[in-house]
């Protein structure tokens, strides 16, 4: 009894940190210095950044040619184009892939790793470089940045739906493979429903991706808004830039409510 | 109570056959088939492409991997494509350190639970606000302004991570567990020390899994970012895709590959080990809990979790 009274009294001793912590974070800040060196760190630039006399330029914004039809609502109205067809096509072929490259639901075990294989690598290349590489293989416009965002939404939504149905329940299943159900059919009546709701949460996300990337894509030579983001800037006209960006701003805000919106009301 | 008392539902015919399917759920989903059918079909008349165009970009986009094969690594990597790569990497990182740092004393301001709504309110949309602009749009402000360089990507990324980090580590704080700051505030404590044990040990693991998330993408947000001058390994696929060189650009293509893939795995295990602890067996929940918060990092906001209960 009286050694409990006693631990009460004394203060616990503090765990000591172990070494390797320590290497760790120095090891981690010696890094961060010598990549800051690297690439040409100055604290400076945080203050020229706002004193550029450059940034005058920048207002007032011409709204009238702004709001002129053909200089940014008909870019941006493709841009709506490229990420819808893109959305459409990149999730449906995503439905039957994402089944194919879960263990639950694959049709057989190679199907399975090459699958995931082919996805894994579609993944690791970054959207816009998909759009440069189409553009260089099929030419300038939106035909080929629909194509990129295609490929690159398809890879993003099978990775997170065949993890969803990975985490299925796998009993309905396998009480219609008991039944007698051939493969597609047993997938489609005992897993479908499960994830579907996921599915959508995932295509609405996928969707938001792709607006965002589409906003930019023209940058590449892809087509939509960017383009005229990009001869804007080439010419100097700041002021339209800005206008463009506000217009930009607004449209990621309002899809953005939107999409959580929905997806509030799935679940 | 006696017999007569006890209500008897009224006996009716079981149900013979399939019941009926309700209807409105049906018309739902033929309604909303057809607006994506219809959507589509309007987004396909803008693109000015033939049918025989998607016929034709598959054969197209092979006979471009034909022409990259073999890749030549020899002239890129005479040309320094090691040295872009390692670039791309540090700026990545450096724009993750500075969203990092940035983000977490912001984001307990930001948060319900420790500022008052005067605080919080301007923090909010300033996340959001940031957010809501491509990092390639900031970036390409910035080298307008403070002239080519990685510096400006890593600055560009840095801003951009600053928003997303900011709002993810902001709901973190809010779904902390009040219980040790209560205790903190029970024995006098004040708020930087409730801050400092209370809260901070708590959302810490969390908060680190999402800067190495962001980590990730910020590897392939400054693969993109050379694209448009501002330094790393995407100048270099840009200068080669122009000028048609394919065997070259096969070459930085797998090195760009393989650097995402690499940086995939090695932050995916660091995050499983700091969100598992030591000593405990990392399991699927980890993988599945990994994966809900990729796809809230790539738009920086936190995943619906359509299959928890408790949502």
């Amino acid at each position: 009894m009286s050694d409990t009274a006693a631990a009460v009294t004394v203060r616990p001793r503090k765990p000591r940190p172990q070494i390797r912590s320590y290497v760790l974070v120095i090891a981690l800040a010696a890094f961060t210095l010598f990549a800051a060196r690297q690439i040409g760190f100055r604290w400076g630039s945080f203050i020229d950044m706002w004193t550029n006399p450059l940034w005058d330029r920048f207002w007032p914004v011409p709204w009238d040619w702004v709001f002129n039809r053909h200089n940014v609502f008909d870019p941006l109205i493709e841009t709506f184009q490229i990420a819808i067809i893109s959305t459409v096509i990149g999730c449906s072929l995503a439905l039957p892939i994402g089944f194919a490259m879960s263990k639950l639901t694959t049709p057989s075990t190679p199907v399975f790793w090459v699958s995931r294989f082919v996805m894994n690598i579609v993944r690791a290349i970054p959207d816009l470089l998909w759009g440069k590489l189409l553009v260089t293989a099929i030419g300038i416009g939106a035909f080929a940045g629909s194509w990129a965002l295609t490929i690159f939404s398809l890879a993003v939504m099978v990775k997170l739906f065949s993890e969803t149905v990975d985490a299925a329940d796998p009993l309905p299943l396998e009480a219609a493979r008991a039944a007698g159900g051939r493969h597609t059919p047993a997938v489609r009546t005992a897993v479908l429903p499960d994830v579907f709701p996921a599915y959508v949460a995932y295509a609405l996300y996928v969707f938001e991706l792709n607006i965002r990337a589409s906003l930019v894509l023209g940058l590449v030579g892809a087509g939509g808004i960017g383009r005229v983001v990009e001869t804007q800037r080439s010419t100097f006209n700041f002021d339209r830039l800005l206008g463009i960006l506000i217009i930009m701003f607004a449209i990621v805000i309002i899809i953005e409510q939107i999409s959580v919106a929905i997806r509030k009301r799935l679940v | 109570m006696t017999a007569a008392d006890v209500i008897v539902p009224e006996q009716s015919d079981p149900p013979t056959g399939r019941p009926e399917r309700p209807m409105a759920a049906r018309n739902w989903r033929i309604g909303i088939t057809a607006a994506i059918i219809i959507a589509a079909m309007w987004s396909w008349t803008g693109l000015d492409a033939s049918f025989q165009d998607v016929l034709d970009a598959p054969g197209k986009g092979w006979n471009i991997v034909k022409q990259m094969w073999p890749p030549d690594f020899k002239t890129v990597v005479d040309r320094g494509a090691v040295g872009k790569i390692f670039e791309s990497l540090y700026v990545a990182w450096i724009g993750t350190m500075i969203g990092a740092i940035i983000s977490f004393p912001l984001s307990f301001f930001g948060a319900s639970n420790v500022a008052p709504a005067a605080l919080r309110v301007p923090i909010r949309l300033l996340f959001n606000a940031i957010r809501a602009v491509p990092e390639l749009i900031v970036a390409m402000l910035l080298l307008t302004v403070t002239g080519l360089g990685p510096w400006a990507g890593a600055l560009a990324i840095g801003l951009h991570s600053v928003g997303t980090l900011g709002k993810l580590s902001t709901e973190v704080i809010e779904t902390s567990d009040e219980g040790p700051l209560e205790a903190i505030s029970a024995a006098g404590g004040t708020f930087i020390e409730k801050m400092r044990w209370g809260m901070v040990p708590q959302v810490l693991p969390t908060v680190i899994g999402y800067w190495l998330f962001r980590f990730e993408i910020n590897v392939r947000a400054s693969a993109v970012l050379g694209l448009i001058g501002a330094g790393g390994i995407g100048g270099e696929l840009v200068s080669q895709l122009n000028f048609r060189n394919f065997p070259q650009v096969g070459a930085v293509l797998l090195m760009v590959i393989a650097m995402v893939l690499i940086i995939d795995t090695i932050s995916g295990f660091a995050r499983r080990r700091i969100i598992a602890g030591s000593g405990r067996k990392i399991d699927d929940d980890d993988h599945n809990a990994s994966t809900e918060a990729l796809a809230g990092l790539l738009l920086g906001d936190s995943i619906m979790r359509p299959n928890k209960p408790n949502d």
